[in-house]
């Protein structure tokens, strides 16, 4: 297939992600905030201002959590490229430059979802329950595009880019998210004498929406350290970080003409199985910021070398930046 | 009882005397904790309120969290749980008090159920009498001499708390056996949150949604299972129940199997579920079903919805059950009379919470008395729960005084009186989106593991009719959203802090595809690092 399509397919799949993920974490953000502590300490720290620092925003301390405005900000403001908005529109530009690829319903599920998001979305939205309803819009919506996709389109090189696009964008979101809220321990060089109190981190998994396979899967109380691994190491759950690995890796298989020498395929198949290693040499417990830092760097390259391999033909026709 | 004032929205609002109004003094000023939750309700105004009102049935109708209610013998319909939009709100010294006061109270239910079961000291003492407390419909011969791991019999507990017109609490019920209403008091935080946002703006309310984890915790902590992590399960009667949407939202928020009666099954004295992988152990059961039905070889023969042999298994200590078998016997009205004794007695504390006063019947002077004044008292059966059977004096008819009169002079033992409590009230929305006070109860929820847990706040119902004392959903009953707050300023609540690094910048499309104008309203949009470069080669 052309590679200037499968470029756009790819982000097409990264920007439905991220605007899917955005919502799901403006929601419990939300809903979090407007509360105060529990009688358990909280293991994590995730509010606004991480969900702001998550899309690389610079958090001051006077910008106490609970800013209703920061969450405003996420959904509707198409001035920051991390908002709902902003996502969604990037991925209806995008689907736009490949409507003959993608059936006629994606692209009316796609345009449809931009617009009921434009000129501040719908009644209600205003009030300040309006972050609330926009991220629920969205999830649904988002929800809606995936399914059509998965009845509607033929299982080709362009499924396995689009999908792929999704997979790297959820697992960079996941791993941004424990890169803001995780508790810094390995950093301070040893300043802090003892691990912090290990309190609740269900706000991760609700901003993942993975409370209740958690609780499944899990026998632990929702902490900080077995909701990093859970949200790192679980196969079984689909937004894990090693459970979208591998199904990159199964994706990039069937797209890539000579996946044996080919070099994404080669690097996501050594990350699947460093991630595998570590989660059985890893003790319960043990520091998790090392490997989550690790990985996102090697996502990265891993989306370097996908732009190398599959996208350069867009780059040859004079593209390139 | 006069009706209330009709004014629009929060605009004057006045409490009704002589009761204790929850969010305004009685000249009509909001209280102090209440003062921004009043000024927000009054810029949403009726309109708000309606708006709101509407998005919430549509939502729990969505969620399914219904009510059945039948129309006077006709047929059952399902209408969305009645949620009031306007909270309840405690100050955290005020929750303090009530919290202290309901773990002593559950604590000395605890001891007086492991004492009726064993050594009888109490009895022996001479505060209780045993006939009576033999002749409870809830006593339990088949556990007598058991003793659950920990010692603890009254694992959840909900007491109904009332606030008298003077402003003290005082407990009207303890509910011992299986309280239910918890899964209200999460699901109307999270609607208030959806709902009306605004009000929370100038408040720390202190969260709900740990509960479940609270509650699994402690079901785990008295499990015997040595090796494992122990397995929990809650028992549910089956779907038709009436409190079912509860079983299964606790069962979904704990991440544990809802069990039917044929789901289990007891060999050699031991509890085993049926899986597709063959029999696996259950060490804990939160059971919702009464003690009766349990299981036919011990209690009820004729119950279908229990599992036979489980009381033995229970006795061989190979399962924990929650609540204990027996525990209905500190859930009766008339043991209710001595719990500030009980407290005295076991603790050797002074009860922080008061009864209602309240009438014996089996004495003859005192019921002489109730029988001359049974107009002005509540006359109730000791055994029952969910407000059934209960006759309200100053609100009955002169055949129904007399019914119960008659009653009353056969059956002694199976009633009490107590004073007519002045509920306190709380503005309510009505029909018309105007605020009227209504009268509210309290029922905080405790767990009772390896120590004791509440909850911030509990479920306040409310008696949605005018001057109604009745605040059972059962029985044409709301709820609100209680909310305590958090004393103290924000310091006590940072949780550990945020990395110091910043996670990369987000990346974009790496190379440009879109051509002229898209191109350039989208560099206008998003002006990023990554992002398109000035001046695309296209």
């Amino acid at each position: 297939m052309l590679a200037r399509i499968a470029h756009e397919l790819y982000w097409l799949g990264r920007n439905l992600a991220r605007a899917e993920f955005t919502a799901r974490a403006v929601e419990a953000v939300f809903q979090a905030e407007l509360q105060g502590t529990s009688e358990n300490r909280p293991g994590v720290s995730f509010g606004s201002g991480g969900l702001l620092a998550m899309f690389g925003d610079v958090i001051e301390d006077s910008d106490r959590p609970r800013n209703s405005q920061a969450l405003g900000q996420l959904t509707l403001d198409a001035e920051r490229p991390g908002s709902m908005i902003a996502s969604i529109e990037r991925a209806r530009e995008g689907a736009r430059t490949v409507r003959d690829v993608i059936s006629a319903e994606m692209w009316e599920a796609i345009n449809t979802t931009a617009l009921g998001l434009r000129g501040g979305g719908q009644p209600g939205w205003a009030a300040p329950a309006g972050p609330y309803l926009a991220s629920q819009y969205v999830k649904e919506r988002t929800a809606l595009i995936w399914g059509v996709a998965n009845r509607s389109m033929l299982r080709d090189e362009a499924k396995c880019f689009l999908d792929a696009g999704g997979l790297i964008e959820i697992s960079d979101m996941v791993l941004r998210m424990l890169h803001v809220a995780m508790p810094t321990t390995a950093y301070g060089g040893g300043a802090r004498d003892a691990a912090p109190a290990d309190g609740t981190a269900l706000i991760l998994l609700q901003a993942v929406g993975g409370f209740h396979a958690y609780l499944r899967a899990v026998t632990a109380p929702p902490n900080a350290h077995p909701v990093a691994r859970f949200l790192l190491f679980e196969r079984a759950y689909p937004d894990s970080v090693a459970a979208c690995v591998d199904s990159l890796h199964e994706v990039f298989t069937t797209a890539d003409a000579g996946p044996r020498n080919s070099k994404p395929v080669l690097r996501v198949s050594r990350l699947a199985a460093d991630l595998d290693f570590q989660r059985r040499a890893l003790p319960d417990g043990a520091e998790l910021t090392g490997i989550c830092k690790q990985t996102q760097q090697e996502l990265s390259r891993i989306d370097q070398d996908v732009a190398e391999r599959y996208f350069a033909g867009a780059a040859a026709a004079g593209l390139r930046r | 009882m006069s009706s209330g004032v009709q004014t629009p929205a929060a605009g004057s609002y006045r409490p009704q005397a002589p009761f204790w109004d929850e969010l305004f003094e009685a000249d009509g000023t909001p209280r102090p904790t209440a003062r921004a939750l009043v000024e927000e309700l009054r810029r949403l105004g009726p309109e708000g309120l309606t708006e709101a009102g509407r998005r919430r049935d549509a939502i729990f109708m969505q969620q399914g969290i219904t009510f059945e209610t039948s129309g006077g013998g006709g047929p059952t319909h399902e209408r969305p749980f009645p949620l009031d939009l306007v909270p309840r709100v405690l100050s955290g010294q005020e929750w303090r008090d009530i919290k202290r006061g309901l773990a002593q109270r559950i604590r000395a239910l605890n001891h007086f159920v492991d004492d009726v079961y064993h050594a009888r000291e109490i009895v022996r003492e001479g505060i209780v009498p045993w006939r009576l407390v033999a002749s409870r419909s809830h006593f339990a011969r088949a556990v007598h001499g058991i003793r659950p791991p920990g010692g603890v019999y009254t694992h959840v507990a909900g007491c109904d708390l009332v606030r008298h017109s003077d402003g003290t609490w005082k407990v009207i019920e303890d509910n011992v056996r299986i309280p239910s209403g918890i899964s209200y008091v999460l699901e109307n935080r999270a609607a208030m949150a959806r709902l009306v946002p605004e009000l929370f703006a100038s408040y720390r309310v202190r969260p709900v949604d740990h509960y479940p984890q609270l509650l699994l915790h402690a079901l785990r902590s008295v499990a015997p299972s040595a090796e494992s992590e122990a397995t929990v399960v809650v028992w549910t009667p089956g779907p038709a129940n009436p409190a079912y949407f509860e079983h299964a939202f606790l069962a979904r928020q704990m991440g544990v199997e809802l069990v039917e009666a044929s789901d289990l099954v007891v060999r050699d004295d031991v509890l085993y579920m049926r899986t597709t992988r063959g029999l696996e152990r259950a060490h804990a059961v939160y059971r919702r079903l009464d003690d009766d039905f349990v299981d036919p070889l011990e209690f009820r023969g004729d119950s279908l919805l229990g599992v036979p042999g489980l009381v033995r298994a229970y006795r061989a200590g190979s399962v924990a059950i929650a609540n204990a078998f027996g525990t209905g016997v500190a859930d009766d009205k008339a043991i209710y009379y001595f719990v500030p004794e009980m407290i005295r007695f076991y603790l050797g504390e002074e009860p922080i919470l008061e009864n209602v006063k309240t009438y014996l019947l089996t004495d003859p002077e005192v019921r002489e008395y109730v029988l001359e004044h049974l107009d002005q008292l509540v006359v109730k059966p000791t055994g029952e729960s969910g407000g059934r059977g209960v006759m309200i004096g100053p609100h009955a008819d002169e055949v129904e005084i007399q019914k119960m009169r008659r009653v009353i002079a056969t059956h002694p033992e199976r009633w009490i009186a107590q004073d007519v409590v002045r509920l306190s009230t709380v503005p309510t929305v009505g029909p018309d989106a105007v605020l009227q006070p209504r009268h509210v109860d309290l029922r905080p929820f405790a767990v009772f593991g390896e120590r004791i847990d509440i909850v911030p706040g509990g479920l306040t119902r409310v008696a949605l009719d005018d001057g109604s004392l009745i605040v059972n959903s059962s029985r044409g009953g709301g709820s609100k959203d209680t909310w305590v707050l958090e004393d103290g300023d924000d310091a006590d609540r940072a949780g550990p802090p945020i990395a110091d690094t910043q996670p990369p910048a987000l990346p974009d499309l790496r190379y440009g595809a879109w051509t002229g104008q898209q191109q350039q309203q989208q560099q206008q949009r998003v002006p990023q690092p990554t992002g398109r470069p000035p001046h695309p080669a296209s």
